[in-house]
């Protein structure tokens, strides 16, 4: 009897610890820990393409080519807002990066690379019901050499010259995956764009736009803040020319880019982007000179969209 | 017929195997590694005497080489001469350039004797199994021409490798130069060098710079001052490329790249972010740069604080000619000042405590599990480690040369960045080859030394371990490797060299080794 009663109270330890171990690992099970994305939206265009985001569709007749380094600043671009519809989480809250590229032209063609380098990714981490989100802890100093996925694309103008009020193109690119997801930089796979490009000028003033799909692979959609597979591509600028002297001008106007996920077209899902920019360029010459400047607000703040961010560049492009 | 008479003559050197001094127990050390017994050494140098003399005889050659690209020559195939040809680029005065390449090294070491690996949980012991290593590497080099004697320069890199044993249990001896750079066996892309360069004429000759990666086709002041900020390896500028030859077509040992007992402050993969300054004054130059330096020892993480933690160095360099040859001499001179540790005070912590040992460690360490062993993270602060360098390089007769190095650091602390070789010494001869037909093929056999200072070997002898050796014990000796190679060149861009090196007392301890490596590579460029 005294050996029933000890082997009862075994079991009954027994289950107790396994009780307390199954509660253990089902909130362990719970803790999903997102593996972080290339949280950037800033899609650039083609070193030589004019604007930060469209494309002025300038490209010369004649043999040339573009080099540009752009460099930004951007604040909550990744807030992630738990099951609850009010707890918000600044998984990624700073970012600044530099963006090296090159462009040769010829004919109605161009080539490119991009290589950006992210120079600060941080943020707080922190629970937002099922997800623990790690942020990332990224800086020049931690990862000196650091390059987050790079770009080689190709774009065409298919009709109107330089000038023209109308011009149309089309863009293809390539995305090759650097870097590590933790830090918010990278997918992590190969993606690839393709874009339909219209630009235009009228007398002082210009415009520019695109659509396209992004074809991103990545797909994390159950997780909160994450991307959801292809996107479709959107953006439109408009400017007015200042002439200066000695072929000097500045142009300024508004940038409006985003993306939205194709599953759930311009659902929370959609993240969108206004710049006022302002560029001072000289473009009579073989070899011209762009300085540009941007600062964007979020008007839908979403996957990336910065809710502020500032971005600058110069740009060396000409031709024979 | 005569290369191979003088390959025949490396072989047998190689399998002469030195009797080494520094019989020891854990430490008790009868031979101090870091003053050179002068029996040894000249049971050292005669037979490479020999080696040397018979490459020399029989071979009309070139170049040595470091870790910086070097310019293409005339009749290399590359995109930009191309370009030059169809009359769509200004080779000689550039205004852009891009380059690029690819090389594949794989080397199989086969197992080897070792009394003892690992011992009592220490962790750096080079393992005496049969192992295979490999490094892929491909380079994009693109240069622009910002204002008047502005460049820049962009190069992004690809690497996949796998090294020997996670790369530990070797000094300078590291079989492939490529495996300094860090990385895993997934590829990953890197930037490795994004810096500005500024020059300034002040007169003089003209000189003729080839375009080249790294280098825009140009004609400089042979008086000029030259300014350089940004991210690079140091290697780009201090200790160039004797005799320019591309190290990926030349030695593959770590020991020809540079100095071994050169601890230059970089990162991980041998980069750093600095400045340098650099005066020409015909056939003189003065060079000074200050890097920064890993924020913990061989880490990747960068110390931007430069004001407290940095690496200097100053080089004084000068060209001659003697009997219508040229050649050149260079003094190289680096101070670090870095959060490392001092192994005496890492002894001197462990004898006041045993308890300060290599198991207990509460900051930065290496892992080492030897409870009964010092450890240098008991002993980090901020130290110096100073060293002093020779360099010689001197044309034979048109396209024979013969270079060699050596430098003295002074040993009192663990490697940061580099190796764990305190003093060096390389010398080594190459040969291209015209005599046999084959202009652009490309052979060597070379030489290289590396001790360590007294109290580095008491401290490995405790059984400590640094960042890349540490067996537990030692019986301290100098680590030798003997490099050969040869490169043959296929369709002008691509070569494939088969190289043979054997390294006698691996991590310096004469107890373990030698060991013979095998290596096949592959290097293309465009």
């Amino acid at each position: 009897m005294a050996s029933f009663e000890l082997l009862r109270s075994k079991v009954c330890h027994l289950l107790a610890a396994l009780s307390v171990f199954g509660c253990f690992v089902s909130i362990a099970d719970a803790q999903q820990q997102p593996s972080g994305f290339a949280v950037e939206r800033l899609y650039q265009s083609a070193p030589g393409g004019g604007w930060f985001v469209m494309d002025d569709l300038d490209i010369s007749g004649q043999p040339g080519g573009a080099i540009s380094a752009t460099s930004g600043y951007e604040r909550n671009p990744l807030v992630i807002t738990g099951p609850d519809g009010k707890q918000k989480l600044a998984v990624v809250s700073q970012e600044a990066f530099l963006d090296i590229g090159g462009s040769v032209t010829y004919d109605r063609f161009r080539g490119y690379l991009n290589i950006p380098m992210p120079l600060l990714v941080t943020g707080t981490s922190g629970t937002l019901g099922p997800y623990q989100f790690t942020a990332p802890s990224l800086t020049l100093g931690t990862t000196p050499d650091t390059i987050s996925d790079g770009r080689i694309g190709v774009d065409a103008r298919l009709f109107g010259k330089p000038g023209d009020l109308i011009r149309l193109g089309a863009g293809a690119q390539l995305i090759f995956p650097s870097g590590d997801r933790s830090d918010y930089v990278t997918d992590a796979r190969y993606g690839g764009m393709f874009r339909f490009l219209a630009a235009g000028d009228a007398g002082a003033y210009r415009y520019a736009g695109q659509l396209g799909i992004h074809l991103r692979p990545l797909n994390d959609a159950p997780v909160l803040g994450s991307p959801n597979g292809n996107e479709f591509l959107y953006g439109i600028s408009g400017g007015r020319r200042f002439a200066g002297p000695s072929g000097w001008a500045v142009i300024a106007g508004p940038e409006i880019f985003g993306e939205t996920a194709f599953h759930v077209f311009f659902s929370g899902e959609t993240g969108t982007e206004a710049l006022l920019t302002g560029r001072l360029e000289q473009t009579r010459t073989a070899h011209n000179l762009r300085i540009k400047l941007g600062v964007g607000h979020a008007l839908q703040q979403n996957f990336g969209a910065a809710q502020w961010r500032i971005v600058y560049g110069v740009e060396l492009f000409g031709h024979k | 017929m005569r290369f191979w008479l003088a390959v025949f003559a490396a072989v047998r050197y190689v399998k002469t195997r030195p009797a080494v001094s520094g019989a020891s127990v854990c430490g008790a050390l009868n031979h101090s590694p870091g003053q050179l017994d002068l029996r040894n050494v000249l049971k050292i140098v005669r037979p490479a005497k020999r080696v040397l003399a018979t490459a020399l005889l029989t071979s009309s050659l070139a170049y040595a080489q470091n870790g910086a690209p070097a310019p293409r020559p005339d009749d290399d195939f590359s995109y930009m001469k191309m370009l030059a040809d169809k009359g769509e680029h200004d080779i000689d005065n550039e205004s852009w350039n891009a380059y690029g390449q690819f090389t594949y090294i794989s080397s199989w070491k086969p197992a080897f004797y070792a009394p003892y690996t690992n011992l009592n949980g220490s962790i750096n012991s080079l393992l005496p199994t049969a192992e295979r290593s490999f490094t892929g590497t491909a380079t994009l080099y693109l240069g622009i021409r910002l204002w008047k004697g502005a460049e820049g320069y962009l190069v992004p890199e690809v690497i996949s490798e796998q090294p020997f044993s996670q790369l530990r249990g070797l000094g300078s001896a590291i079989q492939n130069f490529e495996l300094q750079k860090g990385g895993a066996t997934v590829p990953q892309i890197y930037k490795s060098r994004l810096f500005l360069k500024q020059t300034i004429g002040l007169g003089g000759k003209s000189d003729v710079e080839e375009s080249g990666p790294l280098q825009l086709g140009a004609h400089y002041d042979s008086r000029r001052l030259v300014f350089v900020v940004g991210n690079f390896t140091i290697l780009d500028f201090f200790d160039t490329n004797a005799f320019d030859v591309d190290p990926r077509q030349g030695f593959l040992g770590l020991g020809f790249m540079t100095y071994g007992a050169y601890d230059f402050a970089s990162d991980a993969r041998g980069y750093s972010y600095g400045g340098i300054g650099e005066f020409h004054w015909d056939d003189w130059a003065v060079r000074f740069g200050r890097i920064t330096p890993p924020k913990l020892p061989n880490q990747l993480p960068v110390d931007f604080r430069l004001l407290k933690y940095y690496g200097d160095q100053t080089e004084i360099e000068h060209k001659h000619t003697i009997h219508g040859q040229e050649g050149m001499l260079r003094v190289l001179v680096y101070r670090n000042r870095e959060n490392m540790g001092r192994f005496s005070d890492a002894i001197a912590a462990f004898d006041a405590d045993p308890l300060k040992n290599a198991t207990t460690c509460t900051t930065f360490n290496y892992g080492s599990n030897n409870s009964t062993a010092p450890d240098l993270c008991w002993a980090r602060k901020p130290n110096v480690k100073m060293g002093i360098g020779g360099f010689a390089e001197q044309y034979l007769g048109h396209d024979i040369g013969v270079f060699a190095r050596g430098m003295y650091s002074d040993g009192k602390t663990e490697v940061y960045a580099y190796t764990s070789t305190d003093r060096s010494a390389t010398a080594g001869v190459l040969a291209k080859g015209a005599a046999w037909s084959r202009p652009k093929d490309v052979t060597g056999v070379g030489m290289n030394l590396g001790w360590i200072s007294d109290i580095h070997a008491k401290y490995l002898g405790m059984g400590g371990i640094d960042g890349f050796v540490g067996d537990g014990a030692i019986t301290a000796a100098a680590e030798r490797s003997v490099d050969l190679f040869y490169s043959a060149n296929f369709r002008k861009i691509y070569w494939l060299s088969g190289d043979y090196q054997h390294i006698t007392n691996p991590g310096f301890n004469a107890a373990r080794g030698p060991v013979n490596v095998f290596t096949v590579r592959v290097h293309g460029e465009f």
